[in-house]
């Protein structure tokens, strides 16, 4: 005999885990399992099902037939706790059937598992072949098949619950390396690396710190892992102590290259990044990172990204000459003669303005809270130097950059 | 730094620039389809308010707005300079203008060429042909390139320059002036301008999303880059171009150069090929003398008529040779000679109806002189315009083949459809800017929701009320984006359509007066202009519009000869048919032509129409115009004795006699006008091209005024002259031609004596000419069967395609054609048809083999109707049909694809009473059977409802419940909120009505259930029962329903 629990996915293998060892995860929301070696722990099967209801408590349906399907059918068809169902009069709709089928057997009267168990079985096998026969003999509760045993996949990942809690980073590092050494030397027994590593703490005040590097490339060295935690952690501390970790490190596949003779040696990705960590610790997250080209007429038409950005055709501005900006841009006093800058006054800049291009006027983002609008020129001063100046809406003056 | 030291130009805000003229000779409206945001009357009047004499617009490869711009700029005293952007195959767009007529038919010759060897919406041409269509044309260059002077030859070039504050742009302008300095060629300056104000650029953003299919928030670069892409003001292009004050004067300088406007399009009426020794005026003459004699024979009864009728005609062709229109009528007398020929049914509605000359030429049905009709509607010399004859034609294969017919005697170049431009309206523009500002679609289907869908809109329903009281924040500011920009893009162009009928003539050289282009039908040339833009250049056309019920009358013609052997004349039905007077009485008239709503059959028994004139005012009486005007009710009452008749002014008498002093017909305002406000046949013909087009309403206003100025000039004030302008302006949209309505009282009289008499063959062309009139299939079936007639079902050892007609026991039957089993296709049907023909079908496997076109689908769907129950050698039920079939669609396998072996005996149930019923709903949408209300009689009956047949019997103000299908909601925007309904059960049709109030409160019930049971009082009177709705409830019926016919 076969029991079947039907519900939300959650728990269901553990649950059917703790009854056989041998368990069938059929669908994400259904077990099955054989009963036969039950008996003599539980009793008889309406006292094994109630062992189960026990345990899966009332969120669950649970069935136990003759055979898995008609176990499986009854679970995802009758709710609370079904022993040996009566199937007959089951809709049709409740068995794994295609549309199609189900349309044609409606246009035929056929509702229910009775009636289709009734059709003849070579009328059946001629009009819906071998898949018509397999229904017919599910409806028929003469389906008898060995179960798809389930093969937990592999994790890398471990939690560890702290007998105190823990204020200082130091000894939670400890016990982030000593998961961390085991992690890698799995997934070195694997052939596999980490693409990305999670760390999850559970704080005093009841909430949760989790930080998630994403690696920019497939690295399995504990030593540069843990010092990439560390520094990421040191930026980003929890705000409570410590009362457990979790640590999990999603695996991908190791990353391949075979370096060119005549490159010049780029550092190692894993000292790389390391660095790059080490700087976004010293100048803010936001601050470091490779410049994207947005496609916009925004006055900043870049990002600042992780990694290299992919280069798209964007088609910018025609200016063969560099422009430096200013981040931030400089705030300054501007006085105007006709309309035109005459002469500029800034922390660190200031003069007469020889020339004066503009205004080149642009405006955006319309649609958002976000819209801008402002005139630009493009001044020289007496000291040869080319600055892009503009103006906002409210008639502040600010120094964009300089043109190299 | 010489990159950007090249930019540096002197400052563009230099003070004192000296105010010149400054013409905008580069604007773009928005037919230039989604590269515009303003329409041309809104740029003229940009251009106005700024002092500009004179605008060029030059849209995207098409001179469709041209039309619209020259009317606009005529009225603001400006000159419309015509041009356009003509794209190259180089990738670039070309700026022309047409200098001289020569120039303009250039332009029109090369947008056709290019046009028409590309598929629609695309198309650019080659230099060479640049080159051969470049006299007259003069070219704005906007990048400098030494060939374009080739191309276009150096006088007429002129270097381009735009300043949008953009440093780029600035940089090629520098090019371009070394460009001009280095081939002497002159500088002028434009703004480019895509949209009249600053604000419609938002608009325009958004247009350019659609028209590449991005989201804004992902459009970037292909955004504008400011908001100055408008019309500005001489000063500010003076202040933009100080350095070049040669740009701005040379601008002026173009404007006096092109001296082309639309006013000298060059266009010439059709001429018609006659035999030698004839002219277009003899030979009309003869044709029409020839259609005299048959159409006015002389005898005593007629001498009088036939006197008038000779005057008539002789004022009228003077007329018409006077005008130079002989050989429009020589043409329209052949497109309707070739449908006589072919056999194909046609007949001449709206004002053409109103000509002797027409009735005589056969164009026409109704004799305007023993009606009396104006023949000044039609045509007058006073008025200046041309005139414009529709013709009805079965819709379909026939109207086809008449259009192509003057497709082949005019060539492409010479005949081509009307456009029909499409523009944003409701729901498009819903969708369009809210997936442009990246709505999500459940978001989208629920904001198109809120758009009205009928005509009816409370005018408590705003914009915000409608957003808030659907969970949407009407202030957030994305929200309320949402709402400027719908507003902002309604009305704007969105692509050119096809007119369904109208049709240009112009003898071989169409392309020189207005681009052609391809239409989306292979074969079918558009012209880049509308129906209003013809009339508006007095291009003259004809309408060949296709109308349903000429296709059912066609057929029942045909189909009475086979059936019935019988030969019916439309032209000479009995007059006067006591039949057909007593079903239009009893508003007996589903299926009749224009007398079959609720609202026609409402006022039926309070009309009565005992003769054919009461067909014409019924007709044209139940229209949005005389129900807004208040002239239903006062005509009803003086019809019926309750009311005196009386005219608005005793002026007014010889005009509104005929009507008993109410105004119903255009031609009595147009004689109202004229007699109380002394308007002229101009001041006439401007207000009935206001009354006929829904374009301006100010210029509605404008016309009122000068009305009302007219009026109290002859002493008409007051009430009286409020009561005359609101007749007037109440026929803004709707208002029926007298000529019009009694064109289509002859084919509803001519339906309704078919239906009385031939009641077989009327249905049976009915069923075939779906989706027509007012009532689904199933009704029509279930009114004819309660006229007696019987159904048999589709059958495929019998049936064909279309419903047939079968003689049983003496009577006509009507057959159930294969055009009713849904989703059977025509092909798998006639592939049927040609099996049957060679053997009868043995068995369904026998038909599965023969006819391999049949799809499982198919087969299936004919096994469920009931369709393979006649095939011998299997049981009689549906479902053994279907246990058959599904056997036969299995492949068998090569050994035994031949095998004819009967099938094992179906051990299904036959299908009972009620599957049946659904099984007919879901495979055909009707049912011959009975109806699905008649399986619960003995419930309503029990529940106290009563059937509809008995409602007549009941006294008014009776308390009453009723319950049946609804076949029909209507909230017509006449009604003020109210809401018809109508509801079907096996006796008959029963009406009920909804107050505003009511139906807030059950809005959920009525319109969410197919089936309900209505409790309120009886409204009986004169003939007419109605009940006023004071309670809704659901009916759960099983059985599935007749489709509604909902707010159409």
């Amino acid at each position: 005999m076969f029991a079947c629990i039907h519900g939300p996915a959650a728990g269901l293998k553990i649950i059917a885990d703790a009854f056989s060892p041998w368990f069938e995860q059929t669908a994400p929301g259904t077990v099955v399992f054989p009963i036969d070696g039950l008996q003599r722990l539980y009793g008889s099967p309406h006292q094994i099902a109630q062992a189960i209801a026990q345990r899966a408590g009332r969120t669950v349906n649970i069935a136990i037939a003759e055979t898995a399907e008609s176990a499986i059918l009854a679970a995802r068809n009758f709710p609370g706790v079904t022993i040996a169902p009566q199937l007959d009069h089951l809709d049709l709709a409740g068995l794994p059937i295609s549309e199609e089928m189900l349309e044609t057997l409606d246009a035929w009267g056929i509702r229910d598992l009775q009636q289709l168990a009734q059709l003849p079985e070579t009328g059946i096998a001629e009009r819906f072949g071998e898949a018509g026969v397999y229904l017919q003999r599910l409806a028929k509760g003469a389906i008898h098949r060995p179960l798809r045993v389930f093969q937990p996949a592999i994790t890398y990942d471990d939690r560890i619950e702290l007998d105190h809690p823990v204020d200082l980073l130091e000894p939670l590092l400890f016990l982030i390396a000593r998961i961390l050494g085991e992690q890698c030397e799995k997934l070195q027994a694997h052939g596999m690396s980490a693409g990305e590593v999670a760390v999850r703490l559970e704080l005093d005040d009841k909430t949760e710190h989790v930080r998630t590097l994403r690696l920019p490339v497939p690295m399995r060295d504990s030593q540069a892992l843990l010092k990439l935690l560390q520094m990421d952690l040191e930026a980003h501390p929890p705000q409570a102590a410590t009362l457990a970790l979790s640590l999990s490190l999603k695996p991908a596949l190791p990353r391949t290259i075979q370096s060119g003779i005549f490159l010049p040696a780029a550092p190692a990705p894993d000292k790389l990044e390391l660095t790059l960590a080490r700087i976004r610790g010293i100048v803010g997250e936001n601050n470091a990172g490779v410049p994207e080209l947005l496609n916009t007429h925004h006055p900043h038409p870049y990002r600042l990204v992780a990694q290299q950005p992919v280069i798209a055709d964007l088609h910018p501005p025609n200016n063969h000459q560099a422009f430096r900006y200013f981040r931030p841009p400089i705030t300054a006093r501007v006085e105007l003669q006709r309309d035109r800058p005459a002469r500029i006054a800034a922390s660190g800049i200031q003069g007469k303005v020889l020339n004066a291009a503009g205004p080149w006027r642009t405006s955006g983002d319309w649609w958002t809270q976000t819209a801008w609008n402002r005139d630009e020129w493009d001044i020289t001063l007496t000291t040869g130097a080319l600055y892009r100046i503009y103006r906002e809406p409210d008639q502040r003056w600010f120094i964009e950059g300089a043109y190299d | 730094m010489t990159d950007v030291a090249h930019a540096l130009v002197p400052s563009h805000g230099v003070d004192g620039a000296s105010c010149a003229t400054y013409i905008e000779l580069h604007a773009r409206s928005a037919f230039s389809f989604l590269e515009g945001s303003s329409v041309p009357e809104e740029l003229v009047a940009r251009a106005a308010e700024l002092g500009q004499p004179a605008l060029a617009i030059l849209d995207r490869d098409n001179v469709s707005g041209a039309a619209r711009f020259h009317m606009a700029a005529k009225k603001a005293g400006l000159r419309a300079h015509i041009g356009a952007g003509i794209t190259c195959t180089d990738g670039f767009r070309y700026p022309l203008l047409a200098e001289n007529r020569t120039g303009y038919q250039n332009l029109c010759r090369l947008i056709t060429r290019m046009k028409l060897r590309a598929s629609k919406g695309e198309g650019a041409a080659t230099p060479e042909e640049f080159a051969e269509f470049s006299p007259g044309l003069v070219f704005l260059a906007s990048r400098p390139d030494d060939r374009l002077l080739d191309l276009f030859g150096k006088k007429n070039v002129l270097v381009e320059l735009q300043r949008h504050y953009n440093r780029a742009q600035e940089a090629r302008n520098q090019a371009l002036i070394a460009f001009a300095r280095q081939h002497q060629l002159p500088l002028v300056a434009t703004n480019g301008a895509s949209h009249a104000t600053p604000q419609s650029r938002e608009a325009l953003d958004v247009l350019t999303c659609v028209r590449h299919k991005v989201k804004i928030q992902e459009a970037g670069r292909l955004l504008s880059l400011n908001s100055e892409r408008h019309l500005k003001s001489a000063q500010e292009m003076s202040r933009l171009f100080a350095d070049l004050p040669e740009a701005i004067a040379n601008t002026k300088e173009l404007s006096d150069r092109l001296q082309f406007t639309l006013a000298d399009l060059g266009y010439r009426f059709p001429r018609y090929p006659v035999p030698p020794g004839e002219t277009m005026n003899s030979f009309l003459r003869k044709r029409v003398e020839e259609g005299a004699r048959n159409r006015y024979v002389p005898n005593a009864f007629s001498a009088e008529l036939h006197r008038r009728a000779r005057r008539q005609i002789e004022r009228e062709l003077a007329l018409i040779e006077k005008l130079d229109l002989s050989g429009y009528f020589l043409i329209v007398w052949d497109i309707v000679e070739f449908c006589r020929r072919q056999n194909i049914l046609v007949q001449g509605r709206g004002s053409a109806a109103n000509s002797a000359v027409c009735y005589s030429l056969g164009i026409t049905a109704v004799d305007p002189v023993s009606m009396d009709l104006l023949f000044e509607r039609f045509l007058s010399e006073e008025r200046g315009e041309w005139p414009d004859i529709d013709l009805d034609l079965p819709s379909g294969d026939q109207r086809e083949r008449a259009i192509q017919y003057v497709y082949q005697r005019y060539g492409q170049l010479g005949a081509a459809m009307t456009a029909n431009v499409i523009t944003y309206r409701g729901r498009s523009a819903v969708r369009d800017i809210g997936k442009v500002l990246g709505f999500e679609e459940p978001d989208l289907a629920r904001i198109s929701a809120l758009i009205p869908a009928w005509g009816w809109t409370d005018p408590k329903e705003t914009a915000e009320r409608q957003f808030r009281e659907a969970g949407y924040a009407p202030d957030h500011p994305l929200i309320a984006k949402f709402l400027d920009l719908y507003m902002t893009i309604q009305d704007l162009p969105r692509h050119l359509g096809q007119h369904s009928g109208g049709m240009v003539i112009c003898e071989g050289q169409l392309d020189s007066v207005v681009p052609l282009e391809p239409a989306t039908m292979p074969g079918r040339v558009v012209i880049q202009w509308d129906k209003e833009d013809c009339a508006d250049m007095g291009i003259v056309k004809v309408d060949l519009l296709g109308l349903g019920m000429m296709a059912v009358l066609e057929e029942s013609i045909q189909r009475i000869r086979e059936s019935y052997s019988e030969e019916v004349d439309l032209a000479h039905l009995p007059q006067d048919d006591p039949q057909v007077y007593q079903a239009l009485q009893n508003a007996d008239t589903i299926g009749m032509f224009q007398v079959e709503s609720s609202a026609q059959m409402s006022c039926l028994p309070r009309l009565r129409p005992e003769r054919f004139y009461d067909i014409v005012v019924e007709v044209a009486i139940i229209r949005p115009g005389p129900i807004v005007g208040q002239m239903l009710n006062p005509y009803l009452r003086r019809r019926q004795g309750r009311e005196k008749p009386e005219c608005l002014h005793p002026a007014l008498e010889p005009v509104l006699a005929r009507t008993l002093g109410v105004p119903l017909f255009q031609e009595q305002l147009l004689r109202i006008a004229m007699i109380a406000a002394n308007f002229t046949g101009g001041e006439a013909e401007e207000l009935r091209r206001a009354m006929g087009f829904k374009r301006s309403q100010a210029r509605m206003r404008e016309i009122e005024t000068r009305l009302r100025a007219g009026m109290t000039r002859n002493g008409i004030t007051g009430q009286q002259q409020d009561t005359i302008v609101q007749s007037i302006t109440s026929f803004a949209l709707y208002g029926f031609p007298e000529s019009h309505a009694a064109s289509f009282a002859l084919i509803a009289y001519a339906s309704a004596y078919l239906k009385c008499h031939y009641l077989a063959a009327f249905t049976a062309a009915i069923l075939n000419n779906q989706p027509m009139g007012f009532y689904a299939p199933a009704t029509l079936v279930k009114d004819a069967q309660r006229h007696g007639l019987h159904f048999k079902p589709i059958d495929v050892t019998r049936s064909d395609w279309k419903c047939t007609i079968e003689e049983y026991n003496g009577e006509n039957w009507v057959r159930l054609g294969l055009n009713y089993a849904r989703g059977v296709r025509q092909q798998a049907a006639e592939a049927i048809l040609r099996a049957r023909a060679g053997q009868p079908f043995s068995s369904i496997q026998d038909l599965v083999n023969r006819v391999p076109e049949l799809r499982k689908d198919e087969l299936r769907k004919l096994s469920e109707i009931g369709a393979f129950n006649f095939i011998p050698q299997i049981p009689t039920h549906r479902r053994a049909a279907l246990w058959d079939s599904e056997l036969a669609i299995r492949p068998a396998g090569p050994l035994f694809v031949d095998s004819l072996a009967p099938a094992d005996e179906s051990p299904l149930v036959p299908m009972t009473a009620g599957e049946r019923l659904n099984s007919d709903f879901r495979g055909t949408h009707l049912t011959i059977g009975r109806h699905p209300l008649q399986f619960h009689r003995e419930t309503l009956n029990a529940l106290g409802v009563t059937p509809a047949r008995e409602l007549k019997g009941i006294p008014n103000g009776r308390l009453v419940r009723i319950a049946g299908c609804v076949i029909c909601r209507q909230r017509p925007g006449t009604a003020k909120g109210l809401l018809f309904l109508s509801l079907e059960d096996e006796t008959g049709i029963s009406n009920a009505v909804v107050m505003p109030d009511v139906f807030d409160r059950e809005r959920a019930t009525i319109l969410n259930n197919s089936y309900i049971v209505i409790d309120g009082e009886l409204q009986n009177i004169d003939g007419v029962y109605t009940v006023r709705a004071a309670r809704f409830e659901p009916l759960h019926v099983a059985e599935e329903a007749v489709p509604s016919h909902d707010f159409h």
